[in-house]
């Protein structure tokens, strides 16, 4: 066992694949169906992917727009039925007992419409957490804890339609907590956020999730930067496959002195590396509905969230 | 058991404050509701005894009968409705994914989902049954007790019908032969407005076929004529055969359709 560059432990493993594949057919109609046409053509995002995650371990998937990354993260969590290979987590295989993956996992997308806009920020995460088996006081009381993690309370009783970008994600931290689970899966968590409030962000994953919580997590990103930051190991991934693993620091000392993970990406995939923009519409940070959150965006609570 | 009883009264709770998000929406439907009656109260005052023969197994009264007749296809309109609306609408709303990622299992999502329109039906048909008796419809001699039972039976039917709906629509997204299917024909064959026997003979051989038969055939009997249970039970047996035959159908089909869209990664398209 080892500490992780957050803090955290790690220990044996937590996500586990083994030659995963999902190749995905042209959706067919009602005629190909009943006339059993056999389907042609299709993409393979995912392909024949060979992983093992430690438990506390940050663990990043780095690739390009289409890489795949979000169907393989789709895939551990149930959501996408692989079609070839193995995946485990937390011991648990992932398509005979689904149902306790999704007991021990969390997941957090940048999909600010995953909420209902018109219920307030407590609402959402109380109905959410009925979802997980949490009820009456058990549900109130870890909302109330989990909106003081994410530094919501104030706003908790505001409908959620009038959040602001960081504060929708912060939300959907929050929601990907309420079950308390092992391994918390994040899907480009700071897409839609200007730099401040990524780094905030980037900051509240390794204080509060990783060294408080000790959770593994599971990271897909566009960021070479926040992939440096946070993870412990990255893997480069791109036409759904993964080209190499490693410590950050060891796959750019790999390449020799003064490499950096740009170099390693276009090494071992032959393309140059395109950084998403990450900053959000210029004022999108800033509540022009008129909304009382204080300061904005994710960079607050410790220099963090 | 109590799980699940938490479980829907979250869901419930979800839906009623949705819906009382949108008030002007929730008090217009209540409105016109009361048109919608008024209708056929009128219409029933055209017709007067003109149709006796054929409405004599139910008392005799045009008003009292098509009052049960829309009041309780309502139910069917739900569930037809409902589960796959659910489904749409969750899709849309981009909230599926984040429910399908609990431990909560996809059949109970998709029929919790469909309760609270299951309580507003509820609602509607005490309030037909409330002007119905104010407008002069006596349910003095009801069966309150074998209403309820073909109630209850009612909404499994329709439930199991509608489920069987929703899961094409986790499929096909669109064009549900299901609903089609039932929609177009029960309030044609089903005894909404008028009694099966005015029908051909031929043509009642499809009402037979169709649970909404049965179900408005037994309520109009237990509430217009408080039959007993042992006269309601030949449309009580069918409605019990029905469900047993479509809910495990149902649920298997909806188990289907949800592995066929993770399958096909279209769970959330639309």
């Amino acid at each position: 066992m080892r500490r992780s560059s957050g803090g955290g432990i790690i220990g044996e493993t937590a996500i586990e694949t083994i030659r995963l594949t999902k190749t995905f057919v042209a959706p067919r109609g009602l005629a190909d169906l009943v006339r059993r046409r056999p389907a042609i053509g299709g993409i393979t995002p995912v392909d024949g992917v060979d992983l093992s995650v430690r438990k506390g371990e940050v663990f990043g998937i780095l690739g390009p727009n289409g890489a795949g990354k979000t169907t393989l993260i789709k895939i551990l969590c149930t959501l996408i039925l692989p079609t070839e290979g193995i995946a485990r987590i937390n011991g648990f295989d992932l398509e005979e007992e689904s149902g306790r993956v999704r007991e021990s996992i969390g997941l957090v997308t940048t999909d600010e419409r995953s909420f209902y806009w018109r219920l307030t920020g407590r609402q959402n995460l109380e109905f959410f957490a009925s979802l997980h088996n949490f009820y009456s006081d058990d549900a109130k009381n870890m909302v109330e804890e989990l909106l003081g993690v994410v530094d919501l309370k104030y706003a908790a009783d505001e409908r959620f339609l009038n959040y602001s970008a960081g504060m929708k994600q912060r939300m959907a931290i929050a929601r990907g907590l309420l079950n308390d689970p092992s391994v918390l899966f994040m899907d480009e968590p700071t897409r839609s956020l200007d730099p401040g409030a990524a780094q905030g962000l980037r900051d509240f994953i390794k204080e509060e999730i990783v060294k408080e919580r000790g959770k593994t997590i599971f990271i897909s990103t566009h960021n070479l930067e926040e992939a440096e930051e946070l993870c412990d190991r990255v893997a480069i991934f791109d036409d759904g496959r993964i080209k190499v693993v490693g410590s950050p620091a060891d796959l750019k000392a790999s390449l020799g002195d003064g490499s950096k993970l740009s170099d390693v990406f276009l090494h071992y995939t032959g393309k140059k590396f395109e950084e998403r923009g990450g900053t959000a519409a210029p004022g999108f940070r800033r509540d022009r509905r008129g909304f009382p959150h204080r300061g904005g965006g994710l960079g607050r609570r410790r220099g963090g969230v | 058991m109590i799980t699940i009883y938490r479980k829907a009264l979250s869901f419930v709770r979800r839906s009623y404050m949705l819906q009382m998000s949108y008030k002007f929406e929730f008090f217009l439907r209540l409105f016109f509701m009361f048109f919608n009656i008024l209708t056929y109260y009128f219409v029933a005052k055209l017709i007067g005894t003109a149709g006796m023969k054929y409405l004599e197994p139910y008392g005799g009264d045009y008003f009292s009968f098509v009052l049960i007749g829309i009041a309780f296809s309502g139910y069917l309109m739900v569930s037809l409705r409902g589960f796959s609306e659910s489904v749409r609408d969750e899709q849309m709303m981009g909230t599926l994914e984040a429910m399908l990622v609990t431990p909560t299992d996809a059949s109970a999502i998709i029929t919790l989902s469909t309760l609270w329109n299951f309580i507003f039906a509820s609602f509607r048909v005490l309030l037909y049954l409330i002007i119905g008796v104010l407008l002069g419809v006596s349910l003095a001699g009801a069966n309150v007790l074998g209403a309820l039972i073909i109630l209850g039976l009612t909404i499994v039917c329709f439930s199991s019908i509608g489920i069987l709906s929703a899961s094409f629509i986790m499929i096909f997204k669109r064009g549900d032969p299901i609903n089609m299917l039932f929609m177009s024909t029960s309030e044609l064959f089903g005894g909404v407005f008028f009694p099966i026997t005015v029908l051909p003979a031929w043509l009642q051989t499809v009402s037979h076929l169709l649970p909404m038969t049965y179900s408005l055939n037994g309520m109009r009997h237990a509430l217009l004529q408080g039959y007993s249970l042992r006269e309601l039970a030949p449309d009580v047996g069918t409605l019990v055969l029905f469900s047993v035959i479509l809910l495990p159908v149902s649920l298997l089909a909806f188990r289907y359709a949800v592995r066929k869209a993770k399958m096909e990664g279209t769970l959330v398209h639309y």
